[in-house]
């Protein structure tokens, strides 16, 4: 079976006076897959989201939703559903007359429409708010509303833009979950905006990392996380350390780099092909760091250091180990003992050559 | 001293001027509408109102002048408050100033402007007769037309302000929400714009109708002697007829009338639903 590409993206390009916004935008989404828009602030998400939905216009290139080219079609011909930052419900309209808002102007019959605002309203767990106007419901509550409000349309492409953005941390993951839920359930192609790389690894099927109106990467969950394709999306899906080195020696085990802190670092075989002396940059990242208070070994990927800082997340802590012109940050889980460690003691911080990413340095 | 006591307290300076001289008069004329001409009380100055049609007529037609007075300004005041919502702030304080400029002139000026403009010899008359539209020079003045014409441009900034208040507070994307779930330009206003502006027509509504009503340099200068309304037969009686007490009575008659039909309005309109969607 050939797959079926709900929406595509060709060339997309969006000016705003002079200040290139979205450049040379390529992107096919499969039907029912979900797919993550991540980036920092400004980086073009809203604006790229937009087009897709019909209040922008592309300055350049070609949108597709279902095969059909898009350009210039207003949103209201689309049939799209859309779930905005603000949540955007009528207020002068109950939460049953918000959800069959759409389905009025479809012309759907009274019975059927009261049986689909009925069902759509168990679908996202909130059967008893019908009569209520939205000021009368919780952020939460009014976000599940706005999901209905868009889902009961049956639309060929749901857009979600930042829809966990305005609520409590505690909030945003059960409305994450019940997200991911929902999709199982009925399977509607998404396109979901976030600057929040937990929410983008843990929904989507792939995730398209944007920066500064560039895509960086396309990939899967999996491929953003261990094999990023340049220094933006490494660092922007997680923190990490970064130290900067030389090559001094490749063999069929993988690589050998000596930073300019004088550490020796051993990595596992690269994506990338690299040669000898090239000056390059290494990553680690602190959850893939084990601390000890003796050595394990005394070749590669070892650093002895002092404990500093270390603040108490709950989990885990996360301290900082300075060692020489390096400063480690490690994320030590709760169940390790060494999170008990005082600040000032010396500590040895190990990592596995797998766990290493190396990067040529000349870029950016 | 609580801090509800002291903010009390600051009202005070305008307490005082408005018992001064607002309310001490207004009693003072209650009381001579129910005098006769040797001060005993009658209600003869009421009833006169009720017996001589000619006063009815007169009360209807400012009620209707007044009507047509909010339909005008209400339609060209709409698109207006439209442009300055999804305006920039500074555009908005562009056309806010314009809107607001004529008045820095006086009413009777700029009366006297549409005068020029308005009548047979005018610059409406003169263009239509010159381009072969009509024979006649049109009536524009001293007709009920004249009157709600200077009314408008009497009265139009405050439903501007009032429409334009209200859209300020709607949320942009409540019709991108509506366009994104099938509604086209004309339905969105329709169902999302023009109900959540109800709080500003019903402002602007009453605010111009009140005026309208009360209004009377406009309506003597524009209306001329054919066109008399409640305020003009008040003052005629007051100042030429000498004639205190029915004047008084005229004028009572004119706020009761005005004060029952923005209550009955208003009470039509805030249901149920607008309040629990309206109140803050
Ligand atoms: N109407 C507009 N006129 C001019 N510039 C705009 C307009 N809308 C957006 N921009 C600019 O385009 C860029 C991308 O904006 P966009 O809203 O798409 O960002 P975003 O990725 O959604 O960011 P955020 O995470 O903050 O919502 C920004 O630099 C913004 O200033
Ligand atoms: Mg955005």
């Amino acid at each position: 079976m050939s797959k079926v590409i709900d929406v595509e993206l060709r060339g997309i390009i969006k000016k705003f006076q002079n200040n290139v916004v979205v450049q040379d935008f390529n992107l096919q989404v499969e039907q029912g897959e979900f797919i993550a828009f991540l980036g920092p602030s400004g980086c073009g998400k809203t604006t790229t989201l937009n087009m897709i939905a019909g209040f922008l216009d592309p300055d350049g290139g070609d949108l597709l939703i279902k095969g059909q080219r898009m350009n210039g079609v207003p949103p209201y011909k689309r049939e799209l559903g859309m779930v905005f930052q603000t949540y955007s419900l009528f207020p002068h309209m109950t939460v049953a007359e918000n959800i069959a808002y759409g389905l009025k102007l479809r012309k759907v019959g009274k019975q059927e429409m009261q049986e689909r605002v009925k069902r759509v309203l168990e679908l996202v767990k909130l059967p008893n708010v019908a009569d209520r106007y939205p000021k009368q419901l919780s952020g939460g509550q009014r976000q599940r509303i706005a999901i209905a409000r868009a889902l009961v349309i049956e639309p060929s492409l749901l857009l979600l833009d930042e829809p966990l953005s305005n609520l409590d941390a505690k909030l945003r993951e059960e409305l994450r979950d019940e997200l991911k839920r929902l999709h199982q359930e009925i399977g509607v192609t998404t396109i979901f905006v976030t600057h929040d790389q937990e929410e983008a690894l843990a929904l989507s099927d792939r995730i398209v990392v944007l920066n500064h109106g560039f895509v960086e990467q396309i990939g899967t969950p999996l491929e953003i996380y261990n094999q990023p394709a340049s220094e933006f999306v490494h660092t922007f899906i997680g923190k990490t350390n970064r130290m900067e080195g030389e090559v001094i020696a490749i063999d069929a085990d993988g690589i050998k780099v000596r930073t300019t802190g004088g550490l020796l670092i051993q990595a596992a075989k690269q994506a990338r092909e690299f040669s000898l002396q090239q000056k390059v940059i290494v990553f680690v990242r602190p959850e893939k760091i084990k601390l000890s208070d003796t050595g394990v070994h005394t070749g590669a990927n070892q650093v002895e250091g002092h404990l500093q800082l270390a603040s108490f997340l709950g989990s885990y802590t996360e301290c900082e180990v300075v060692a020489g012109k390096h400063t480690l940050s490690v994320k030590v889980q709760m169940s390790d003992k060494s999170a008990e460690r005082e600040a000032g003691t010396t500590v040895y911080c190990n990592w596995d050559a797998e766990d290493v990413l190396i990067m040529p340095a000349e870029r950016g | 001293m609580n801090k509800r006591l002291s903010i009390t307290l600051l009202t005070a300076p305008a307490m005082i001027v408005l018992l001064g001289v607002f309310i001490l008069p207004m009693l003072l004329m209650l009381m001579l509408s129910f005098q006769d001409d040797n001060q005993a009380f009658t209600l003869k100055n009421y009833a006169l109102f009720i017996q001589d049609s000619f006063y009815l007529e007169i009360l209807w037609r400012t009620i209707r002048v007044s009507l047509w007075t909010v339909l005008a300004t209400l339609l060209l005041g709409f698109p207006v408050a439209m442009y300055m919502a999804q305006a920039s702030g500074k555009m908005r304080g562009i056309v806010t100033m314009f809107i607001l400029a004529p008045h820095l002139i006086s009413v009777v000026i700029r009366n006297f402007g549409w005068v020029v403009v308005l009548g047979e010899k005018g610059w409406i008359n003169e263009t239509l007769m010159k381009l072969g539209l009509i024979e006649q020079p049109l009536r524009l003045l001293y007709n009920e037309l004249g009157v709600v014409i200077g009314l408008t441009d009497s009265f139009i900034a405050y439903m501007v302000l009032a429409l334009a208040t209200s859209m300020y507070a709607i949320d942009p994307s409540l019709s991108k929400a509506a366009s994104i779930l099938g509604a086209s330009r004309a339905r969105t206003f329709f169902t999302v714009t023009l109900p959540l502006t109800l709080p500003g027509i019903i402002a602007g509504t009453t605010l111009v109708f009140s005026l309208s009503m009360s209004a009377f340099v406009t309506p003597a200068l524009m209306g001329g002697t054919s066109v008399k309304v409640m305020p003009v037969i008040a003052y005629e009686q007051i100042m030429a007829t000498l004639n205190w007490p029915l004047g008084a009575a005229l004028a009572f008659l004119l706020l009761g009338s005005t004060i029952l039909l923005v209550t009955l309005y208003t009470k039509l309109i805030e249901t149920k639903r607008y309040k629990e969607v309206f109140a803050s």
